[in-house]
């Protein structure tokens, strides 16, 4: 069975960083997004390694349901070209920038991933609804409550810009 | 290793199963849906080909087969046929996980209902990149109709299951089921009427199906997102949406009928669901030709001022029930 978990986490792998070499490199707007979904999808395998389903279907469910669909509608509402609007290649600074923006986080995490091992467990247990929620509603409850406070100024943050903007007409 | 095999086998099977289940639904529908329109308009249906016409379904699937298939100028080629198989390939895997009898499981995952809401979710993206990739107006008008819709019927739709896990507290199908065990009266109908109400009108919803096909409307938009799609690259997207339709009567069934529970004790079986499963598919097909289509503005009222107040009423009704 490790190998064939081995085999699978090199699958998900593959399929995440081939959906953002995608997202990152294609000059249409939707294929980006489709690069993105791609992502999003293989995230979702990752999950599913780590026996944890109920994550990996709402990652299914919230961000290629519901998430990619809104990103969608805004690249349809700002009328992109199929074409699409930067398809001539940037210059040289721009790669050298990216790369350098990927490199990072990647070399600290595999740094931290690498001298600090986390102490885990060799088969993931997966974890029942009941303990997610017991969790999130009892030693967690600050953090919960705070990104429900969150979500709520960016979306009352939202509904005020466009008042403003609607006003000034 | 060998109990790895065994559940391989299971898995394999089930999806072949589910693949057959499929077709033979498409085109069982596509002539019950003809002839039952054909009646209900006083004119006999299709009735050339076969006893009845009943060979006509077949014969249009052949035909559909031998089509050109072809690629509207300056259309994103890989979207524009990755979107008809990104609406397909999904069905499959929704029948896998319900009930359809006691032992008559594809696959009995502890989150089927999760899993059939997350994979169902895809076919809004896919009927997305239909419409936008093949480079048409009419198809890019019924895509954008399709995403305000599939996304505002969705909220209603998870709302009222979330009302029926709250007094399950399981999202395994096999065991929604055998909590309705017994007799008619143990239905989770009874318990929770305005959740059925509302599953039924997010179905349409959720299926594109008349009154609510504003994505395909063929009076306005010839087609809608599949205006430009030919041979198979059409005929995915019609199967797709019978699946759909099937999967969406079958949880229904089990949500709210008892799935494969009979009536009355005793004669428990996958005829009672199969049973459920047609006639709520029956009554698809009925209201599709007994209603005219709804207008766009006419359907996001529905669902923002009746439907989503209705679900969120009935959630905190039942969570409020339950702690009492």
């Amino acid at each position: 069975m490790e190998v064939l978990a081995k085999i699978a986490f090199s699958v998900y792998t593959l399929i995440i960083l081939g959906g953002c070499v995608v997202a990152v490199s294609s000059s249409s707007l939707v294929r980006a997004l489709v690069g993105l979904i791609t992502t999003l999808i293989g995230v979702a395998g990752m999950y599913l390694l780590l026996a944890t389903p109920f994550m990996a279907f709402m990652q299914l469910l919230i961000y290629v349901g519901a998430v990619s669909v809104l990103i969608f509608f805004a690249v349809m509402l700002t009328r992109a070209e199929q074409g699409g609007d930067e398809a001539g290649s940037a210059p040289m600074k721009t790669y050298v920038f990216g790369l350098a923006a990927t490199i990072a986080p990647a070399a600290i995490l595999g740094w931290l991933v690498l001298t600090r091992p986390v102490a885990s467990v060799a088969v993931p247990v997966e974890v029942t609804i009941k303990q997610l929620g017991g969790g999130l509603l009892g030693s967690y409850f600050l953090p919960f409550e705070l990104i429900s406070v969150i979500l709520m100024v960016a979306m009352s943050g939202a509904v005020l810009l466009t008042w403003e903007k609607r006003g000034k007409k | 290793m060998s109990a790895f095999v065994q559940q391989l086998l299971v898995l394999i099977v089930a999806a072949v199963a589910a693949m057959i289940w499929l077709g033979i639904n498409a085109l069982v529908w596509v002539y019950c849906e003809r002839k039952f329109a054909g009646h209900i308009q006083r004119r006999p249906g299709p009735f050339e080909v076969g006893p009845h016409g009943a060979l006509q379904p077949l014969i249009d699937g052949l035909k559909l087969m031998g089509k050109q298939l072809l690629t509207p100028d300056n259309a994103d080629a890989i979207l524009y046929w990755l979107a008809p198989i990104l609406s397909m390939l999904p069905v499959l895997l929704l029948f896998l996980p319900i009930p359809y009898g006691p032992v008559l499981t594809g696959m009995d995952v502890n989150l089927g209902l999760l899993l059939i809401l997350a994979f169902s979710s895809f076919n809004g993206l896919a009927v997305l990149l239909a419409g936008w990739s093949s480079n048409n107006k009419w198809g890019l008008l019924g895509a954008a109709r399709a995403v305000s819709q599939t996304v505002a019927y969705e909220i209603p739709l998870l709302l009222v299951v979330l009302a029926v896990t709250f007094m399950t507290g399981t999202l395994s199908l096999t065991e929604i089921t055998n909590m309705q065990a017994g007799h008619i009266g143990n239905w989770f109908i009874w318990k929770q009427p305005l959740a059925f109400l509302i599953f039924l009108v997010a179905m349409f919803g959720e299926t594109n199906r008349a009154p609510f096909d504003l994505a395909e409307a063929e009076s306005e938009l010839t087609a809608g997102f599949h205006t430009e799609y030919s041979s198979m690259g059409f005929g995915l997207f019609f199967m797709a949406e019978y699946g759909y339709m099937v999967v969406m009567c079958s949880v229904c069934s089990v949500l709210f009928l008892g799935g494969y529970h009979g009536p009355f004790p005793g004669v428990d079986g996958w005829w009672w669901m199969l049973l459920k499963t047609f006639a709520l598919l029956s009554f698809m097909v009925w209201v599709r030709w007994t209603y005219p289509r709804v207008r766009f503005d006419q359907l996001l009222n529905i669902n923002w001022k009746w439907l989503l107040p209705l679900a969120t009423f009935n959630l905190l009704a039942t969570a409020l029930i339950l702690k009492l």
